[in-house]
């Protein structure tokens, strides 16, 4: 069978034009699995693993993370929920200070701000749901007073909480504040 | 196409006549011309799928944004309900978002009339804000990072802001210092860096459901460029 050359032109660019589709999609799809470095790799430079790492403040071209704001002041955790729940625990004399809680993905799970959290002091306990049933069994006193955030599956993933510095000789007290904020195992 | 040449010698060939139609007339394959054809397809359908996918990317503008004048928000993008472009873009820059609970941020890339941002300029930029506990709003290159300034400052707060009777602001965002509130641009801009103002808006309504619909953010005008 011979195609008029007509034709087989057409079915040549609707050939080009559909896998030429098809790749597109997939080099969209397969940039997540190939990133060099991911925010939850990036964090791991800044210190150890469930604990909260003061990151430098954000200053032209030196930036730690992209993206975030120069107004606020940054410290990150990076948890396994595998290794246990993690309690965050914090008390910042800031006008205003936030917690996100991000997959390892970077696709944000939980935020809160001081003004959503009810309280000047974070207090908030991440773990599975398996976990929770088990804590249930013999519960620490402060249970009730806590924000609990139950997963279904033992998250990997960071903390970053950001404090916003509305004066610079605010800095060293929340410096002191964020250093001192806990991000680890329950008692 | 004529088949002529390679004719048969014994008279069953008929069939290959001229007077067959084209589409039922037999086709002797050429083994590299089919090579040839299937590599310029595959060859040229893969620079267009990945140059277009590298152009999408690169943009760093992912698709499903909420547009208020000037200013583009993508309170999507960064969660799992996120489309796989910004999944992209996010996750290549190592962005980490702004969480709904935190706060949104909003973007632009051109003035009110439609202009790209030029750093060299001198921009206005007036008007209210949706209401929030606290907004900051920073000036970056076209690539998203903090540029150095002659005041070593490259951001405004809503709480140090000087605000009209009627609680409006006008701000200036230029490279030379200005009275009143002045967002210092880069020291040493080329218009080639490009620009981008950031207004992160935090603790605020419209980032925990509220419709972003009617809104009111601030203009961005062009008072001069050198």
């Amino acid at each position: 069978m011979t195609l008029s050359s007509r034709f087989s032109l057409s079915v040549g660019l609707l050939a080009t034009l559909c896998l030429a589709a098809i790749i597109h999609i997939l080099v969209v799809l397969s940039i997540p699995h190939n990133v060099l470095h991911s925010a939850y790799d990036n964090i791991e430079t800044y210190g150890p693993d469930r604990q909260f790492n003061l990151l430098p403040d954000v200053r032209p071209g030196e930036e730690a993370l992209p993206d975030l704001d120069p107004a606020m002041k940054h410290a990150a955790c990076r948890f396994q929920l595998a290794d246990g729940p993690v309690l965050f625990d914090a008390s910042i004399p800031a006008p205003f200070w936030s917690i996100g809680l991000f997959n390892a993905a970077g696709e944000a799970v939980y935020s809160l701000n001081n003004r959503t959290a009810g309280a000047e002091r974070l207090s908030m306990l991440v773990l599975t749901t398996e976990q929770l049933s088990i804590l249930r069994e013999n519960p620490p006193e402060n249970l009730e007073d806590l924000i609990v955030i139950e997963t279904e599956e033992p998250l990997s993933g960071f903390a970053l909480l950001r404090a916003y510095v509305p004066h610079p000789n605010r800095a060293d007290s929340i410096d002191r504040a964020l250093k001192a904020a806990s991000c680890g195992s329950i008692r | 196409m004529s088949d002529t040449g390679f004719r048969p010698a014994h008279g069953e060939a008929d069939w290959y006549d001229e007077k067959l139609p084209r589409a039922i007339r037999s086709h002797r394959g050429n083994p590299f011309r089919t090579i040839a054809t299937v590599t310029l397809v595959v060859v040229l359908a893969s620079l267009l799928g990945i140059s277009s996918a590298y152009l999408i990317i690169e943009r760093e503008q992912p698709l499903n944004a909420v547009t208020l004048g000037p200013w583009h928000a993508y309170p999507k993008a960064g969660t799992s309900e996120a489309d796989p472009y910004s999944v992209a873009i996010y996750t290549r820059g190592a962005v980490i978002p702004l969480a709904s609970g935190e706060g949104l941020a909003l973007v632009a890339r051109e003035d009110s009339n439609g202009h790209e941002l030029d750093p060299t300029c001198v921009y206005s930029i007036a008007g209210q804000t949706p209401s929030a506990r606290l907004w900051t709003l920073t000036a970056v290159d076209g690539h998203g990072h903090l540029v150095k300034t002659m005041s070593g400052r490259v951001n405004l707060a809503s709480d140090a802001l000087l605000r009209n009777a009627d609680g409006t602001f006008d701000i200036t965002a230029a490279t030379r210092p200005h009275s009143g509130n002045w967002l210092p641009l880069a020291s040493e801009a080329r218009a080639a860096d490009g620009l981008r103002f950031v207004l992160r808006v935090y603790d605020a309504p419209v980032t925990t459901g509220a419709a972003l619909d009617g809104v009111s953010m601030p203009t961005i005008e062009r008072l001069g460029c050198p």
